[in-house]
């Protein structure tokens, strides 16, 4: 009898077992409701970079630029203005030792002389 | 992408490229599990309609776990198979609760329409086999048709009903001695009688 049954469980096998259409269809509607939608590739465009803004970069930033500037403008003013208390320190700075002139190339003819 | 392309694909593969949008992957997948889920659930519920209902849910339920489909962990047939098995068990347990004049139906052989054609002869055996097979309990029913009629290994038996691969050697044991014994009274219905 188990020879039966294993010719029953072949046959049981073998039965092709086919969705109906109305199921497939089912099933399918099933798959595109709750398909994950595929998301496309978007073209992002780069910002444009004018020329303040790319100066600014090029020094590392809007706020740096800006305290460049301000040192410059600072710098201008006291050098067009020579204002009396900043001279005086200057003075004070540069007059200890005049140096009228500076040998930037000494000689070595004392070096070379001959006995 | 190109259903030829996709002809070669692997399930699981083809569950991620369903998750990531692609259309044709979710028809290949229904044409290739459908027919086998359908007929396992139509084997353990006896009901047609009852069984496109179970494979219907089973299908829906792999589409939503898609996006979160872990590759190597499980064959997708696998986890079908395992769906579809505890979606007949809830079934069958409502069922048994209701207890409806469906299953007795199902239940009962019809003797009186043996072999007048030859044709008839399978369907008439068919018909005696789901007629034994519904009268085993419900896991040696599970795994006797899985091993024996959606020939499927023990190892992976033992994964769809969570059980030691024992434990599914001796249903499987027990659920062929029961169809056995439960077959050997209509042997002249089977039409074996003939043959021999």
């Amino acid at each position: 009898m188990m020879d039966d049954l294993d010719a029953l469980f072949a046959t049981a096998r073998s039965a092709d077992v086919q969705p109906s259409d109305a199921l497939m269809a089912r099933v399918m509607a099933d798959a595109v409701a709750v398909q994950p939608k595929a998301v496309p590739l978007v073209r992002v465009a780069a910002p444009e970079t004018g020329f303040w803004a790319g100066l600014a970069a090029l020094f590392g930033g809007g706020g740096v630029l800006a305290g460049l500037g301000s040192v410059a403008m600072a710098g201008f003013f006291v050098g067009f203005v020579q204002p009396e208390s900043v001279m005086a320190l200057a003075d004070g700075w540069s007059l200890a030792s005049t140096v009228e002139t500076v040998d930037l190339m000494p000689g070595v003819d004392a070096l070379l002389t001959e006995d | 992408m190109a259903r030829d392309t996709l002809a070669e694909v692997s399930d699981e593969a083809l569950v991620v490229l369903y998750a990531n949008g692609d259309p044709e992957a979710a028809r290949l997948l229904a044409q290739r599990l459908l027919p086998r889920i359908l007929g396992y659930a139509g084997r353990l519920l006896a009901d047609r309609v009852e069984a496109e209902d179970i494979a219907q849910e089973a299908m829906l339920r792999l589409w939503k776990v898609a996006p979160d489909w872990r590759q190597g962990e499980a064959k997708v047939s696998t986890w079908a198979y395992r769906v579809v098995t505890n979606l007949c068990t809830d079934r069958l347990r409502a069922r048994q609760r209701r207890r409806t004049e469906a299953l007795d139906a199902v239940a009962e052989p019809e003797d009186g329409a043996a072999s007048v054609v030859s044709g008839m002869i399978e369907a008439d055996r068919m018909a005696a086999l789901n007629a034994a097979l519904s009268g085993l309990p419900d896991r040696q029913r599970e795994a006797v048709v899985l091993r024996h009629i959606e020939g499927l290994t023990n190892p992976e038996i033992a994964e769809i009903m969570q059980i030691g691969v024992e434990a599914v050697e001796s249903l499987t044991a027990r659920g062929k001695r029961a169809l056995t014994a439960a077959l050997s009274g209509q042997r002249e219905a089977l039409g074996y009688e003939e043959a021999e």
